[in-house]
């Protein structure tokens, strides 16, 4: 199945390796602000493939996916701070790993309840246990979440800062993106799709719906973890607010509608348009930002209530029809 | 006479006040078309979520090939091998008619291997292969239905139940709808049909149970149901049909 999906799609997997490929030079030619910007939009993208491997495929949107960055930022760095000191690069590994294990921990604690929520219900469940997680870690003092936390610093390659951090999230990015493809054309991502259309009808077909939902729950929820471990590095310094971020979990689904939601390229056009334009092309007019972004998401529903994919496709379905 | 494919035994479903099913007991043999008939709301498709497990029985059993499954969650059944249409087609909107009986063929009964294969030949048997890349959403009633039904034999089903197939269909499209039964069936699959078409239901079933008021009231051949005193009085003489 999947190998035939790849032959299928070649073009586009070549379009996509030419992309990351032109993506790793970004910071030889440019200057550390455009880099920024890039990290941006790699993390942004990142975070919306993740969201999407439930959000998209299934249709269970979760408001609430800011908590998973905040545990894997949080799980990560006390461990890193606590017991790895002098060993930035080891602790840096373990934390990934175990800032995806706790997220996907907390997810599965939560995943029997919720998850037999449906639409909205899931939605807010969602938005509550995030509000709950970082009152808790700002409230917590062992978790540090007022006071912050400094993280041992990374280099390689006397690459700067922004740099490494840079091509770190490339390399997530890529890993995600060949993850989430091979989800959604392999058995599991047909039954997703089932579960999204018709979740009753699903069942009845046979597709195991609770579990598939609570596979991509905890897979979603640890990628967003370790995201959230290279995004806390990336900060240097951490508190509950940098991290705990209602504005990400919106992010994700903004972007994901904007892109085209249930798609892989979706969350990378969703991404590359707003963070552009938020940060560069309105970088300096912070006042009006907020509006430029109510605006865009009240024009996207109208014109675009499928997002760009959406569009492109009906687009393409009218002019051929003529 | 060999085990029957599906047996009811005493089978009882209340929703708070309600008996929706009443003390119903039947068998379905192996191979055969039988029917279940009676008045809306008799209980015919609440017999159909109990089967499916889709609602939990409140009293009696369910044996399928001589299994209890009362309480088996919905999806195991399927994959046991027991499939179903729905009165009302769901479809997967937004899929095209190949990809919404492609999902019949990817899950279902375990142990399908070329998916592709079960697929065209499920979309052939249902009369579907010049539609494969039509999105659902834009089929009409008839084509639905026999969507349901392509989805349904994809899932390799060894039960079949068919609720209602050939409701809002004009007679040609009914003609269709119950060929396709047949073929079904001589597959060796087991079909049990709810269907308000007295014509159709007569002609195909092998064997008839008459639900009125969550009661099974007769049982038998065709002819037998239809000359029913019990039957023409519950049944027929207070539906027009
Ligand atoms: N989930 C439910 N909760 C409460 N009552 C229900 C439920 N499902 C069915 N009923 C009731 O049970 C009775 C039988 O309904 P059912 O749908 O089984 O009838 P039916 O024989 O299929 O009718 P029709 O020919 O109209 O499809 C009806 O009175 C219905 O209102
Ligand atoms: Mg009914």
């Amino acid at each position: 199945m999947l190998v035939a999906a790849v032959r299928r799609r070649a073009w586009w997997i070549l379009l996509g390796v030419v992309l990351f490929a032109a993506a790793a030079f970004l910071p030889f030619v440019t200057t550390p602000f455009y880099v920024r910007v890039g990290q941006l939009v790699l993390l942004s993208s990142a975070l919306g493939l993740a969201w999407t491997l439930l959000g998209g495929f299934a249709g269970y949107w979760s408001f609430g996916n800011s908590a998973f960055i905040g545990l894997g930022a949080f799980a990560a760095g006390i461990f890193e701070v606590e017991l790895m000191k002098g060993q930035p690069w080891l602790g840096f590994a373990l934390g990934l790993l175990l800032g995806a294990a706790i997220s996907g921990l907390a997810a599965s604690v939560v995943a029997w309840p919720i998850l037999r929520l449906r639409g909205i219900y899931f939605a807010v469940a969602m938005l509550g246990i995030s509000q709950v997680l970082a009152e808790l870690n700002n409230n917590i003092d062992i978790f540090k979440g007022s006071m912050g936390l400094v993280l041992p610093r990374l280099s390689a390659f006397g690459l700067r800062p922004e740099a490494l951090y840079f091509y770190l999230l490339l390399i997530a990015t890529i890993l995600i993106t060949i993850l989430a493809f091979a989800i959604q054309h392999s058995r599991i991502g047909a039954g997703l799709m089932a579960i999204r259309e018709d979740e009753d009808t699903a069942r009845m077909l046979g597709v195991p719906t609770e579990r598939y939902k609570v596979t991509m729950f905890i897979a979603s929820a640890a990628l967003t973890g370790a995201l959230g471990v290279i995004y806390a590095h990336s900060l240097g310094y951490i508190t509950t607010s940098s991290v705990y971020r209602t504005e990400f979990s919106l992010n994700m689904i903004v972007y994901n509608l904007l892109g085209g939601i249930g798609t892989l390229i979706g969350p990378f056009l969703g991404s590359a348009i707003m963070v552009i334009l938020t940060q560069v092309v309105l970088g300096r007019l912070l006042s009006i930002h907020m509006f430029v972004t109510g605006a865009l998401l009240v024009l996207l529903v109208l014109v675009a209530p499928k997002g760009i994919t959406g569009l492109v496709r009906a687009l393409r379905q009218r002019w051929s029809a003529r | 006479m060999s085990e029957p494919i599906l047996r009811l035994d005493h089978v009882t479903k209340r929703f708070r006040g309600l008996v929706a099913t009443n003390d119903v007991s039947f068998e379905v043999p192996e191979g055969s078309i039988c029917s279940l008939i009676g008045p809306n709301g008799a209980g015919k498709s609440t017999i159909f979520n109990l089967v499916t497990g889709y609602l939990p029985v409140s009293e009696g059993s369910i044996h399928f090939q001589g299994r209890r499954i009362e309480g088996t969650p919905t999806t195991d059944l399927a994959r046991a091998g027991i499939a179903r249409c729905f009165q009302i087609a769901k479809p997967f909107p937004e899929l095209s008619v190949h990809d919404n009986v492609r999902i019949g063929a990817l899950f279902g009964r375990d142990g399908a291997r070329d998916i592709g294969a079960v697929t065209r030949d499920a979309m052939a048997l249902a009369g579907l292969t010049e539609r494969a890349q039509t999105p659902a959403s834009e089929l009409t009633v008839g084509y639905l239905r026999r969507l349901e039904l392509a989805r349904a034999i994809a899932a390799r089903p060894i039960l079949l139940l068919a609720d209602e197939p050939c409701a809002g269909l004009n007679a040609t499209e009914t003609e269709d709808v119950i060929d396709i039964l047949r073929d079904v069936r001589a597959r060796g699959v087991t079909v049990l049909l709810v269907e308000h078409d007295m014509q159709a239901v007569m002609r195909v079933s092998d064997r008839i149970f008459v639900i009125d008021a969550g009661r099974k009231i007769a049982e038998g051949p065709p002819e037998a149901v239809a000359n029913d005193p019990h039957v023409i009085a519950a049944y027929l003489g207070t539906d027009e049909e």
